[in-house]
């Protein structure tokens, strides 16, 4: 069974030059007959990918080559130029996991919050609720608000409500490792057991040891192109030949 | 069930029951987002919201001692007539202007957000609008419907004044869908859009008398659509008559082709966003 097919995606997005715009400078560069549309760069350029259930496929690939690009094309983050998505089941995403907190809110408002950001309704959320802060061991912090928590209890904050749920995708971006030695091994923990239950994983990172280990299959990914795709051995074989190359050719 | 977006990304969902399970995660969304905003507004002190009735209570006093004798004849020599009309006109025109400004930088600020997880984006500048509708039917909305029962001794009054007030949102969420999709391209909007509230504060008749305004200006002024909605509003709650259909007519109409311009707007704009975000 599939859980995700991709077909010819394509990805055009502006560069980074356009981004501070701003209607003073527009108005007077149309005046002066300075004004140009933006420029557009291919990110990503026809991706054919299908991701079978419970597969566990590792994303590799040198920096700005379109990895994270990827996860959010499959996410439902960026739409895509040309080409079609198509994802079945449920996605957690596991990028940066701070982003949906309100630093003003408390611990149990941001749990709710943060919950039905990822499209979960309020109510399961609170049923949720128990068996989250005690993952996050931040039981009696419920009523405080988040600011006045530090760093490192965010980050498990975090952690703890996106892994609660039990997504059939599960993408992460580089590795989570958050909190004290004692959570990561929790984490790790948790993660296996994941990895263990049928979910379908999609892993970028740059630790190629860790990505040969897990994975079953291997995307390598250069200037928004599928380079090589097949087993997790032959693709990081090649990656590091070719990576080894263009070091000694230097 | 297939759920098909923009013609590109198809996503299959086992998962959901419901035909309409978009719809019910909007509205939760909608909610603890509004619930969010005016949580961090007010801190749990509910009591919070009727500061928000200090601005048009105190304004409403300065212009009556400056201004309410030198309109008085305008307002049938009432200064109270004149201290409601001003009271109810600040209240449209603050609701106007905290709802749009709000609205404008939401996107924006919840960009990083809509990096990290797929959520619809006119959320965000509609919950800004819901937010200032929850705190205007707390504040401000008792006083008008007491106003209307006792000027008008009529429950077709009260609840008349639905209609109006439905423009009014209406207007300030088409306009907040624009605004707010313009600050991405923009950034420097804030700015412009300061003075366009003031045009518009100055244009709408608030604290004078619309027959002051030469007659060859007039018609330039009904380019602003908040004076009919102000006019229906103030008609309703303050005339003691029947309500007018036709002000609130034009009122809803010149709305909701506010409203159907923001959605069409933000929906070809959307697709840009992310590139900017």
């Amino acid at each position: 069974m599939q859980a995700i097919c991709l077909e010819q995606v394509s990805l055009w997005r502006r560069t980074q030059e356009e981004f501070s715009y701003d209607l003073k400078k527009t108005i007077l560069s149309i005046l002066e007959g300075k004004y140009h549309k933006p420029i557009k760069k291919l990110v990503l350029d026809r991706v054919d990918l299908t991701i079978a259930a419970g597969e566990k496929v590792g994303i590799i690939g040198v920096n700005g080559s379109g990895k994270s690009t990827l996860l959010k094309v499959i996410c439902g983050i960026f739409q895509p130029t040309k080409g079609q998505v198509k994802v079945w089941g449920k996605i957690a995403p596991m990028i940066e996991l701070e982003a949906g907190f309100d630093p003003e809110l408390t611990i149990w408002d941001n749990i709710i919050l943060y919950g039905v950001m990822l499209g979960f309704s309020q109510k399961e959320m609170q049923q949720r609720i128990n068996s989250i802060l005690a993952f996050a061991e931040l039981e009696e912090y419920v009523s405080i608000p988040l600011k006045a928590l530090s760093s490192g209890m965010v980050a498990r904050l975090g952690f703890a409500i996106a892994t609660d749920v039990e997504p059939d995708i599960l993408i992460l971006d580089e590795v989570l490792a958050v909190g004290d030695e004692r959570f990561k091994n929790k984490c790790k923990q948790r993660l296996k057991n994941f990895w263990d239950a049928n979910a379908t994983v999609l892993l970028v990172s740059h630790d190629l040891n860790l990505v040969e280990q897990f994975c079953d299959r291997v995307i390598w990914l250069d200037r928004g192109k599928i380079k090589y795709i097949g087993s997790a051995y032959e693709a990081i074989d090649y990656y590091r030949d070719m990576v080894n190359l263009t070091v000694s050719l230097r | 069930m297939v759920f098909k977006r923009q013609g590109e990304v198809v996503r299959v969902s086992q998962t959901s029951i419901f035909q309409n399970a978009n719809l019910v995660r909007y509205l939760e969304l909608l909610q603890v987002l509004v619930s969010r905003n005016l949580k961090v507004r007010y801190r749990g002190s509910f009591l919070g919201i009727y500061w928000s009735l200090l601005n048009p209570l105190l304004m409403t006093a300065a212009y009556t001692t400056l201004f309410g004798m030198a309109f008085l004849r305008y307002y049938d020599n009432s200064l109270v007539k004149y201290m409601l009309e001003v009271f109810v006109g600040l209240v449209v025109i603050n609701f106007f202007s905290a709802s749009t400004s709000q609205a404008l930088t939401s996107v924006v600020c919840n960009g990083g957000l809509l990096n990290k997880i797929r959520l619809p984006v006119n959320v965000f500048p509609l919950s800004m609008i819901a937010a200032n509708v929850f705190q205007f039917v707390c504040g401000s909305l008792p006083f008008l419907v007491i106003a209307a029962l006792v000027t008008s001794e009529s429950l077709i009054n009260v609840l008349a004044l639905i209609v109006p007030l439905l423009s009014l949102v209406c207007f300030c969420a088409g306009v907040g869908l624009i605004v707010s999709a313009l600050f991405v391209f923009f950034r420097d909007l804030p700015y412009f859009y300061e003075l366009v509230v003031t045009l518009i504060w100055f244009s709408s008749p608030i604290f004078y008398p619309i027959d002051i305004v030469p007659a060859n200006i007039r018609p330039f002024l009904a380019l602003n659509p908040l004076i009919s909605i102000i006019g229906s509003i103030r008609q309703i709650a303050l005339s003691g008559e029947l309500p007018d259909i036709s002000l609130i007519g034009t009122s809803l109409l010149t709305s909701c082709v506010v409203l159907a311009v923001g959605c069409k707007l933000f929906y070809n704009w959307r697709s840009q966003f992310m590139d900017l975000l």
